[in-house]
């Protein structure tokens, strides 16, 4: 049956709503950093900047040494996510391909491992790390990192290594390939979308975290994105509006280009996932 | 796939080496107290404003210049994390070796032993420099436990040009809260109020305000201490109220709002006076409109003047390796010509005359400062600040207890029982 001209349009006027409705959030943020302090206390206040200045933007990146921070947000982000795929493959794979009666306990216990608050846990695990040297550095807050998400990330693997049917590894194993072969060769193709989504998660958990870093990172040059964002935050909710907007859009730039390139890569793993099971 | 796989190993191995780069150092120097030898001390400065940055790292350069031995060593935080931030570090014993932070938050860490005795370190000049109850709020047990660098009060700022209007002259040395109330019914006219007032978080500017009525909330210090909640005490909470409702002079939908949210409402003339912290004063001066003229008014006036002191301090880690040092720094911190720097930058006043005196004189008073200052020379502390389980009584009890009573959804009785049967349950 063929759409209608009319039902057609309909449908793209709805798509670009429900576009602007999801970039509406952006699209304010955007509009806020060209704002000057005036339009922030305006009475009545208006969408688009009336007089656009990039005073914000040079206020960030002059002030509060943005720059550095973004790159130390990117290079813990990047650690924890590579570490986590690596770790919790594996560990995925065999909690769902292999049954044994340790695999309740430990998906019980990922589960319960998640209703800890970071509060109650932060002060042992920084006793812990500080012997260890690895307060106030970048591989430590990678260590805590990875471990925090690696719960979750597990839980999500081990129902993407569950989805794939188990007859293509036996077919594999009849043709003689070893269980490694098999999980390169055969399972690991399929788990792109999961490992995709898994590495998405894992980023972004790391992109935003705060509490850890702010207890674990002194050194103003090891500082991260987020507590660097909260420094334009004063006593008594007093908020530097302007360049705290304009630190936000450009600290959502580089996770929107991660997000970019994966999501290429997640749509292609589905398809290829979809035919091949 | 492989080439995915080898793409991730090459860049976590990228990554992994060039994390290993990262500093380590906890740069809290090395060695003993001795003077020859070279240490570096880190600040941990809240300074917010641009200002203030600028003024606190001015400090710390012209020490760095003056003192070889001691390098001081800039680190910025933040006041929106610095409590969680300080409960860990001095678990684990790595807190900055000065810290900035406010006397409400840093009594309980003195209380525990984690800051160092700065008595025997600091000048006579600076002792003698800052009022007894200034000090008060910053000592325990015979211990001064923080230098109290500046202060808040809260002070009355009013529209020029409304207040002209409606005939209300804003002369003389102080505003009882009975003028504050016919100020603010004046003003009250043609859809617009006499007053806007940011009371999202009631409870510091009930209790600071309410020592102008000799409030003292608690009797008793620590944790024996007991709720203390008269008439006294629910004064404050109930001018407002009447204003609020009975005289409808300030607008009810101002009280659910912070101090920042009202200002768009005084800039556009919606509200003729607002009441918040003087340091406000600062974001009226950036935000406010070029033609917008605006005033402090004389310190509000119950029974007295007085307002709780809670002023920024500056302190030392008890297990510090250079308590002395960092006290020597502290005291530089407190000259006048430094003090009045920060607090200019912060519209706070200074603990020190001699610091206030520099900020009047370098401003002439103009924008508010003759009042601003005038408003600080009566702080002192207050029975809540001894008290150990304030911060909790704070949030559980009494900041939910004035809201719900700010919105006329309880009584003053009501309220009185919540404040005083409240403590019971957080203090059992």
């Amino acid at each position: 049956m063929r759409t209608r001209p009319a039902t057609r349009a309909a449908q793209y006027v709805a798509v670009v709503c429900y576009l602007i409705f999801l970039g509406f959030p952006l699209l304010w943020l955007i509009s806020s950093s060209l704002k000057s302090p005036q339009e922030f206390a305006s009475i009545d206040p208006s969408f688009l900047p009336k007089h656009p200045d990039f005073s914000n933007f040079t206020d960030a990146l002059e002030e509060q040494g943005l720059v550095r921070s973004m790159l130390n947000s990117l290079q813990i982000s990047v650690a924890s996510t590579v570490l986590v795929l690596i770790v919790s493959l594996p560990v995925a794979y065999a909690l769902a391909r292999f049954r044994s009666r340790l695999r309740p306990i430990t998906n019980g216990w990922i589960l319960v491992s998640q209703v800890f608050p970071v509060i109650l846990i932060v002060i042992p695990l920084f006793m812990i790390l500080r012997p260890l040297h690895l307060t106030n550095t970048i591989p430590g807050v990678v260590i805590v990192y990875t471990v925090w998400s690696m719960p979750f990330a597990l839980w999500m693997l081990q129902g993407y290594v569950a989805a794939v049917p188990r007859e293509l590894e036996e077919a594999a194993s009849v043709d003689g390939a070893s269980r490694v072969r098999t999980i390169v060769s055969i399972v690991m193709p399929l788990l792109r979308p999961g490992l995709i989504a898994t590495a998405m998660f894992t980023f972004i958990s790391a992109w935003n975290e705060f509490f850890f870093a702010l207890v674990l990172l002194q050194d103003p040059q090891l500082k991260t994105l987020p507590l660097v964002l909260a420094r334009f935050v004063g006593a008594e909710g007093q908020v530097q509006f302007g360049p705290l907007a304009a630190a936000s859009v450009l600290a959502t730039v580089p996770s929107l280009v991660f997000f970019a390139f994966l999501q290429r890569r997640l749509t292609s793993g589905l398809l290829s996932g979809a035919v091949k099971g | 796939m492989k080439k995915v796989l080898t793409a991730l190993l090459a860049a976590s191995a990228l990554v992994t080496l060039a994390a290993c780069g990262g500093n380590d150092d906890n740069g809290s120097g090395s060695g003993d107290s001795g003077s020859t030898e070279k240490v570096t001390l880190k600040f941990q400065s809240l300074a917010f404003q641009k200002t203030t940055v600028a003024a606190s790292k001015k400090i710390v350069a012209d020490w760095n210049a003056a003192n070889p031995n001691i390098q001081v060593e800039y680190v910025q935080g933040s006041w929106d994390s610095v409590h969680d931030q300080l409960v860990t570090q001095f678990q684990g014993g790595t807190a900055p070796d000065i810290i900035h932070d406010e006397s409400a938050d840093i009594t309980g860490f003195a209380n525990q032993g984690y800051l160092a005795d700065l008595s025997p370190y600091l000048s006579q000049e600076t002792k003698d420099a800052v009022p007894q109850g200034v000090w008060d709020s910053v000592s325990s047990d015979g211990k001064t436990f923080a230098a109290p660098t500046l202060l808040q009060s809260y002070v009355v700022f009013g529209n020029t040009a409304l207040l002209k209007q409606a005939g209300i002259t804003t002369t003389g040395d102080s505003l009882s809260w009975d003028d504050l109330q016919a100020d603010a019914k004046k003003l009250t006219a043609g859809g617009k109020y006499g007053l806007g007032w940011g009371l999202k978080s009631p409870t510091a500017t009930v209790l600071n305000l309410g020592m102008n009525f000799d409030a003292a909330f608690f009797d008793g210090t620590g944790r024996d201490a007991k709720a203390k909640v008269g008439d006294p005490e629910l004064e404050v909470p109930k001018r407002i109220h009447a204003m609020a409702y009975t005289d409808k002079s300030i607008d009810p939908t101002s009280l659910t709002q912070s101090a920042s949210d009202v200002l768009p409402g005084f800039f556009g003339g919606k509200y003729g006076m607002i009441v918040a912290g003087n340091y406000v004063a600062q974001q009226i001066v950036e935000q406010g409109p070029k033609s917008f003229q605006w005033e402090v008014l004389p310190p509000l006036k119950g029974t007295s003047e007085k307002q709780a002191a809670n002023p920024q301090t500056l302190s030392v880690p008890a297990e510090g390796k250079h308590v002395k040092q960092a006290a020597q720094f502290i005291d530089y911190f407190m000259k006048a010509d430094n003090l009045a720097a920060v607090g200019q930058g912060d519209w706070l006043i200074p603990t020190t005359q001699a610091a206030r005196d520099a900020i009047a004189k370098t401003t002439g008073g103009k924008n508010g400062w003759t009042q601003t200052l005038a408003s600080g020379t009566e702080l002192t502390k207050a029975p809540f600040q001894s008290v150990e389980n304030y911060p909790k009584w704070k949030d559980q009890i009494a900041t939910p207890a004035l809201q719900s009573f700010l919105a006329n959804k309880i009584d003053l009785t009501t309220l009185g029982k919540k404040l005083s049967d409240g403590w019971g349950q957080v203090n059992g």
